[in-house]
């Protein structure tokens, strides 16, 4: 019952948001309809069992990727999103109608349920193969794997990190004046 | 009305292409396999988005500082 909550409004808001993404002008309400999405799939990973995956998606996405994608649209964005229109709180037109409030409680309700869940599943002791509502914590087998059978792959992505974060370094710098 | 022609959305796009793979590799690895190599899979997924995200975006930057716009047809330097 609690999971197939979960899963329904991880659903809706995963769906809603992608269409979201794809259909709002705005590219700022792009970024912010991205997150709300990526939340979503943070519920679904918790359905699923993967607590560890949800909880990585939820820092490394909601928490890194998507700033880093609004930072990237301030800081190209120019003079689109001024706005003088207002709704009727009185704020910017920018700032969201109701139906970007309604998204914003669902995204609420299952960042909720997702941490209700994760907590459940950190309490209760089961066999992995067995389906049921509560799931064992998989960080002790995914640490385990990483560092035994993909130890290899594990390496390779920190290299491929530090390059990747060197190189946006290095072409994101100023411009030299000549 | 799905075709974006700014940069950005194309980088949110690439985005939500990637976790619907690694969503499917989470599904997969629970209802099929019953082990965690897809859970495996999907971190290193998260792992080269969160790097694409980073090189796309200063190459965005980069580009609004040469081009002053973010405008995919814009980014013509390297034709014929």
């Amino acid at each position: 019952m609690f999971l197939q909550f979960l899963f329904i409004s991880s659903a809706v808001l995963t769906v809603s948001c992608a269409l979201g993404v794809l259909m709002v002008k705005n590219i700022m309400h792009s970024c912010v309809f991205l997150l709300g999405s990526l939340m979503g799939i943070a519920g679904l990973y918790a359905t699923l069992g993967a607590d560890f995956v949800a909880i990585t998606q939820i820092m490394v996405y909601v928490g890194g990727v998507v700033i880093l994608m609004l930072f990237a649209v301030m800081l190209t964005g120019g003079n689109d999103f001024v706005s003088r229109a207002q709704n009727l709180l009185g704020l910017p037109a920018s700032m969201g109608n109701k139906w970007t409030y309604a998204i914003g409680l669902l995204v609420g309700v299952v960042f909720l349920l997702t941490n209700i869940q994760l907590i459940r599943g950190l309490t209760k002791a089961l066999p992995v193969k067995t389906i049921t509502n509560e799931f064992p914590s998989t960080v002790t087998q995914i640490g385990h794997l990483l560092v035994k059978d993909h130890v290899l792959a594990f390496e390779m992505s920190s290299v491929l990190l530090l390059g990747a974060l060197v190189g946006a370094a290095i072409i994101a710098r100023p411009r030299k004046q000549n | 009305m799905i075709a974006r022609k700014n940069i950005v959305a194309i980088l949110l796009g690439i985005e939500l292409i990637l976790n619907a793979a690694a969503l499917n590799f989470v599904a997969y690895s629970r209802y099929v396999t019953n082990n965690l190599d897809g859970h495996i899979f999907s971190l290193f997924i998260i792992v080269i988005a969160a790097a694409e995200a980073a090189v796309g975006l200063a190459i965005v930057i980069r580009f609004f500082q040469i081009k002053e716009t973010i405008h995919i047809d814009e980014a013509t330097q390297l034709r014929n």
